[in-house]
C-alpha cells in the first residue's frame, strides 16, 4: 500500500511539474520573420544548368499561401497549445486531476486486475503527455544534415535536409541560410 | 421425469446448426453492407454524403428515438437521479450547443481564442457523462465505474489541448457508438450471434486501412462550391491538412452509412422491433399503467419532423444541413445515458 501511495505521490509531482513547466513563458518570437511552414530541401549541383532554379511543388505552394493568411490548419498541435495560456493551464490542471483521482483509485483498489487496469490507464496518460512534450524535440538537430554541404558541392553530390520557409518583410532576393557549425572531433574519431 | 439418455440429441444439434447458419448469414450481410458502403463512399464520397443525409438522417433519428422509448422504464424508481441528470443534461447541452455560434462572437475570450467556448462545452459534456457513469456504477456494484472521473479528466485535458480536434473526434466516434448498441442488443436478444458479430467487426479496420491506402493522394477533393466545402470542413479537412480530404470525407461517409444501417435496419429487424409502426410494441405504451396516447403522439410528431426535414432539404439543402447538424447533437448526447443503461 505504501508503494501505491508513493507511486501516486510521484505521479502527482510529475503532473504538477508538467503543469508548471507548460506555463513557463516562451521566448518572444521574432517579429521580423514569420515561419509559415517546415519542409525538406534538396541542393542539387548541376553541371549542365546556366541559371539557379528554385522548384516548389504546387501543393507546398498552396500550403505556403495558406500560411500567409493565418489558417488554423497550418499550425501544429503543440504550437496551438503553446500559444494559448488559459488552455494550457486548464489542460495541465485536468491532467493533474486525472492522475490524482486515478492514483487514489489505484491505492484503494484491492483486486489485482483492478490495479493492472489502473496502472495501464496511468501508463497511457503518462505516455500520451510525454509524447506531446517530446514531439517538439524529436530527432537530431537539423544542422547536422548540412555539415557535409561544402564537400558535397565540391564533389557534385546531392545534399538533403530540413528547411524553415520564412516570409520576411524586406529585401528583393530569395536568401538561403544554411547552418554550418564547427564540429570539434575527439582524437581518433572519424 | 425424462432421463438424460432419452433426450433426442438430433433436435438439439439441428437447432444449434440453424443458429450457426443464421449467425453466419447475419455476419455475411453485415460484412456485405460494410464492403458496399466502403466501396461506394470511396467512389463517390461527396455525392453519397448528400444523398445519404437526405434519405436517412431523419428516419434514423426517428428509429433511434423509438428505440430509446422502448428502453425507458415505466417508473424510474431508484434510477430517478440518473434519468433526471440525463434528461436535463441533454436539454441544457443541446441548448448551449445551439448558442455556440453566438458565444464565438463575444469579445471577452482571452487573446480572442474563440475555441474556448467549444472547450468549455466539451468539458461540461464529459463531466456530465462522468456523473452519469458514477450514478450507474452505484447500481452495478463494480468498482470499474469509479474510474469514470479519472478517464473523464484525462479526456477533458486532451480537449483543452485541442478543442476543435476533440470535437472532430466526436464526429468520427459517434457513428461507431451504434455498433456498441448493436453489440449490447445482440447480447440480450441473440446471444448466440454475438461471437460471430464481434468477429465480423474485424472487417472494419481492414476496410478503413484499405480506404486510407487507396485514397490518401496529394490531390484534394474538389470542394469548389459552398456545399462541398461544408462537407469537407465537417470531415476535418481544415484541421487535418496532412490527411487527404478525400480520405476524410470517404471515411466519414462510410461510418455514417454504418450508423444509419445499424439504427434503421439491424436494430429494427433483430429482436422484435420489426413491427415498428405498432405503438403497442413499446412497453411504455403496452403496459396497463402506461402512456399509449403520449407515446403515439410523440412518434407521429417524429414522423412529421422527418417529413419536414425532407421538405427542408428539398428547398435549401445547405441551410437545412447546417440546421440539422446543430439539432442532431441532442441524439448524440442521448446515446450516452441509454448506452450506460445497457452496460
Amino acid at each position: 500500500m505504501r508503494k501505491c501511495f508513493a507511486a501516486a505521490f510521484l505521479l502527482s509531482v510529475f503532473a504538477m511539474a508538467l503543469t508548471t513547466f507548460a506555463d513557463v513563458a516562451r521566448p518572444n518570437p521574432s517579429k521580423e520573420a514569420k515561419v509559415v511552414m517546415h519542409s525538406g530541401l534538396e541542393i542539387v549541383p548541376d553541371a549542365q544548368a546556366f541559371e539557379a532554379r528554385l522548384e516548389i511543388p504546387q501543393d507546398m505552394w498552396k500550403q505556403m499561401h495558406a500560411g500567409l493568411i493565418e489558417g488554423p490548419g497550418n499550425t501544429t498541435l503543440a504550437q496551438r497549445i503553446a500559444r494559448s495560456s488559459p488552455r494550457t493551464v486548464l489542460a495541465g490542471t485536468f491532467l493533474f486531476l486525472s492522475f490524482a483521482f486515478a492514483g487514489v483509485w489505484l491505492a484503494r483498489s484491492k483486486q489485482r486486475n483492478q490495479r493492472i487496469a489502473a496502472a495501464l490507464a496511468l501508463g497511457v496518460a503518462i505516455v500520451g503527455a510525454g509524447t506531446i512534450i517530446a514531439s517538439a524535440n524529436a530527432g537530431p538537430p537539423g544542422y547536422l544534415r548540412w555539415q557535409g554541404l561544402p564537400s558535397a558541392l565540391t564533389e557534385g553530390r546531392t545534399t538533403r535536409g530540413g528547411v524553415d520557409i520564412a516570409i520576411v518583410p524586406e529585401g528583393s532576393t530569395i536568401k538561403l541560410i544554411v547552418p554550418i557549425k564547427r564540429v570539434t572531433r575527439t582524437p581518433g574519431e572519424e | 421425469m425424462q432421463r438424460a439418455a432419452e433426450i433426442n440429441l438430433s433436435t438439439w444439434r439441428e437447432s444449434r446448426r440453424l443458429v450457426h447458419v443464421n449467425a453466419n448469414w447475419f455476419a455475411a450481410a453485415f460484412a456485405g453492407c460494410a464492403v458496399f458502403s466502403a466501396a461506394f463512399a470511396s467512389w463517390l464520397p461527396l455525392q453519397l454524403s448528400i444523398v445519404s443525409l437526405f434519405l436517412f438522417a431523419g428516419p434514423h433519428n426517428w428509429f433511434e428515438f423509438r428505440y430509446f422509448l422502448s428502453r425507458l422504464p415505466l417508473r424510474f424508481g431508484r434510477s430517478r437521479p440518473f434519468f433526471l441528470i440525463a434528461f436535463s443534461g441533454i436539454g441544457l447541452l443541446t441548448t448551449a450547443y445551439l448558442a455556440l455560434p453566438l458565444l464565438y462572437n463575444l469579445s471577452f475570450w482571452p487573446n480572442g481564442d474563440w475555441s474556448i467556448p467549444l472547450a468549455i462545452w466539451n468539458t461540461v459534456m464529459l463531466l456530465w457523462i462522468a456523473v452519469l457513469a458514477q450514478l450507474r456504477g452505484k447500481q452495478k456494484r463494480t468498482r470499474y465505474w469509479s474510474l469514470a472521473f479519472p478517464v473523464a479528466f484525462l479526456l477533458v485535458s486532451l480537449n483543452w489541448m485541442g478543442p476543435q480536434l476533440f470535437s472532430l473526434l466526436i464526429v468520427y466516434v459517434h457513428p461507431l457508438i451504434a455498433l456498441w448498441f448493436l453489440d449490447r442488443h445482440l447480447r440480450r436478444i441473440r446471444p448466440e450471434w454475438l461471437t460471430t458479430y464481434r468477429r465480423g467487426l474485424c472487417i472494419l479496420p481492414v476496410l478503413l486501412l484499405g480506404m486510407f491506402w487507396q485514397l490518401n493522394t496529394p490531390t484534394p477533393i474538389a470542394d469548389d462550391n459552398g456545399l462541398f466545402w461544408r462537407i469537407t470542413q465537417h470531415a476535418g479537412a481544415e484541421l487535418l491538412p496532412n490527411v487527404s480530404s478525400r480520405v476524410l470525407v470517404s471515411v466519414h461517409v462510410f461510418l455514417e452509412m454504418l450508423h444509419y444501417g445499424v439504427w434503421i435496419a439491424a436494430l429494427t429487424m433483430i429482436g422484435g422491433a420489426n413491427r415498428f409502426w405498432d405503438v403497442k410494441s413499446i412497453p411504455l405504451a403496452r403496459h396497463e399503467r402506461g402512456f399509449p396516447r403520449l407515446i403515439g403522439t410523440m412518434l407521429v410528431g417524429g414522423v412529421l419532423a422527418v417529413v419536414l426535414l425532407w421538405v427542408g432539404f428539398a428547398v435549401d439543402y445547405s441551410a437545412t444541413r447546417d440546421l440539422y447538424f446543430s439539432f442532431a447533437m441532442a441524439h448524440v448526447l442521448a446515446e450516452a445515458p441509454f448506452l450506460m443503461r445497457m452496460l
